[in-house]
């Protein structure tokens, strides 16, 4: 039972990080972006290509990988989100399909679509108390709890943090204070990019890299961000937590393969039970 | 040569069915379906198993038109009340649930193998390459009544409410619509030409399984919509057939560039589909025919 909760908390917190991603730009672009699974898939395999075709070490790789995830998501944003700023919500989510089909496709051009893995040695697993944890599950606990303490610490300690919240909430108010609507989206790519690149080598390290990897975690990632209450990044790691745990639980009952279902059946729940989430806010739609 | 013509046509015929519940669901009513290709998929099986058990044309089609209806009516039930962008997390999830069925309940549905040897329709009448004319005309027949009766819809007083759904639920509202009701019937249309698109698709490709249903599939029928102009369905032939040029002729890369294997042509003509969709959005958003409008003529508004 200890064993399903440890693994649970872990792999919610997998999901976590591109989760906090994945929230912080609906909260300021207004849209779900779709094409965050290839986001996490691009920053596995730019560290990929450091790791195994250059041969530096998995954590400088993974440092690469949130500098050049970061470069990518600003041309992206260049090319694509900036000409259809100000254009309605569906336009945006049909644009960031095409984002996806661009990205995915791209590592498939350039690796190939065979499974691959990075350059590391597997140690065994550690027994602790009868809990079997193994040093990607620390790692990942460990990098995950820092990276959401380094997000937490920039959207509320600092007026970075403070001027997305602005946006976020009201744009037309935040510019006219003077906000730099445009400086404060550059930032949450910068960040949502490098939360997507970490959890992308991350995943890469505890299973396996491919390029539908970042396309399997979307359904999570959207149920948790809809379960912690859109545009709120805590809720987003909430709600992540327990996608994680639950889906640990599913696998008690249900047959493992259909782990994924538990995410849809959460987003259903949710939104017919308390569409704003569980620390959501409820808002006038539309 | 004509066996390679009628089977693009056929191909175009089935996606611009698919394109056609869209602008139903989308184009007309405002529902964006992300997970069209969990419909598409769920029809198409339900066909192929049918046809498998023996049953003839007409009890498969209507079948798979069933099951369109059914499972458009039950998703839209559920979150037809939803605001747009939760409502295609809705269906994306929905089509991601269905695709995992697919995969794993491999006693019904083969799994990951699919289904092969699906029969195809009327091949008692006819063989060789008459055959294919014939199933071609027969797709022609089918996609001519579903957008007969995607126009009809669209042009009645019932494509109008849709519209103005569409526009503003709440003013529709105030004028005593029931706005639930009627997003659930126009979803359920668009199912319904989703079951005759799987139909077709089953029995012409006698093989299905799951990797033909995808995102992709979503993608090129929103690529059709807006190329045709959102809501209008004789763009949309347009916009269908375009789509289709661009994928057949994007196979042709790999001879223009022979340095390419074939994992990589495939994925480049991926990437230009996406890169098709951004441009399509950014430089036509409107699209390149408008939708009905009620014509009144200057004698009539004295």
């Amino acid at each position: 039972m200890l064993q399903i909760l440890l693994n649970g908390i872990v792999s919610g917190l997998l999901v976590a990080l591109p989760a906090v991603a994945l929230s912080l730009t609906y909260g300021v672009l207004n849209f779900p972006n779709f094409a965050i699974g290839s986001m996490i898939t691009f920053g596995a395999y730019i560290a990929l290509f450091f790791n195994v075709d250059i041969g530096v070490s998995l954590f400088v790789a993974a440092g690469l990988a949130a500098v050049g995830l970061a470069a990518v998501a600003l041309l992206i944003d260049r090319l694509v989100y900036r000409p259809l700023r100000g254009a309605d919500h569906v336009t945006l989510l049909v644009a960031s399909i095409g984002v996806y089909f661009v990205l995915e496709n791209v590592v498939r051009f350039l690796f190939g679509s065979d499974i691959r893995g990075y350059d590391v040695t597997v140690a065994r697993p550690h027994r602790w108390m009868g809990l079997r944890v193994n040093n990607e599950q620390i790692l990942i606990f460990v990098v995950a709890f820092l990276a959401m303490v380094i997000v937490w610490f920039i959207l509320m300690r600092t007026p970075f943090g403070r001027a997305m919240r602005a946006v976020s909430d009201n744009p037309d108010l935040a510019d006219v204070r003077g906000i730099s609507r445009n400086k404060v989206i550059a930032l949450v790519w910068v960040i949502a990019a490098a939360l997507c690149s970490t959890a992308g080598v991350l995943v890469g390290m505890d299973g396996i890299i491919d390029p539908l990897m970042g396309w399997n975690y979307v359904l999570p990632l959207f149920a948790a961000v809809i379960l912690g209450g859109i545009g709120n990044p805590l809720g987003a790691v909430l709600g992540a937590l327990i996608i994680g745990i639950v889906e640990e639980m599913a696998t008690l009952v249900l047959p493992t393969t259909y782990r994924q279902a538990v995410s849809f059946v959460i987003i259903v729940l949710v939104l017919l039970l308390r569409p704003h989430g569980l620390l959501g806010k409820p808002r006038i739609s539309r | 040569m004509i066996g390679y013509l009628t089977a693009i046509l056929v191909v175009v015929l089935i996606s611009a069915l698919v394109a056609l519940a869209l602008n139903l669901q989308w184009g007309q009513a405002g529902m964006v379906n992300f997970g069209i290709f969990g419909f598409f998929a769920a029809t198409s099986y339900v066909a192929a198993l049918s046809s498998l058990a023996g049953y003839p044309l007409l009890i498969s089609l209507v079948l798979a038109i069933l099951t369109g209806v059914a499972l458009s009516a039950l998703v839209a039930l559920v979150s037809a009340r939803l605001r747009e962008d939760y409502f295609a997390i809705a269906t994306l999830a929905f089509a991601e649930a269905v695709r995992l069925f697919l995969l794993n309940e491999t006693w019904l549905t083969g799994g990951a193998n699919g289904l092969p040897g699906i029969p195809r329709p009327l091949s008692a009448y006819s063989s060789g390459q008459s055959y294919e004319l014939l199933f071609f005309v027969m797709a022609l027949v089918l996609a001519a009544i579903c957008f007969a009766f995607a126009e009809a819809l669209t042009k009645s007083p019932f494509g109008r409410v849709l519209r103005a759904l569409r526009e503003d639920d709440l003013v529709a509202a105030t004028l005593g619509k029931h706005v639930l009701s009627f997003r659930i019937w126009a979803f359920s249309a668009g199912g319904a030409i989703l079951g005759v698109a799987g139909y077709l698709h089953s029995s012409y490709f006698g093989y299905i399984d799951p990797t033909q249903f995808g995102a992709f599939v979503t993608a090129y029928a929103f690529m059709a919509v807006i190329a045709g102009g959102r809501g209008s369905n004789t763009g949309l032939l347009f916009g269908a057939v375009s789509v289709m040029v661009l994928l057949e002729g994007t196979r042709f890369l790999k001879d223009l560039m022979p340095f390419l294997d074939a994992g990589q042509a495939a994925s480049l003509r991926l990437i230009l589909i996406g890169a098709g969709l951004i441009l399509l959005l950014i430089y036509k958003p409107q699209g390149f025919f408008r939708e009905h409008r009620l014509r009144v003529d200057k004698g009539d508004t004295k």
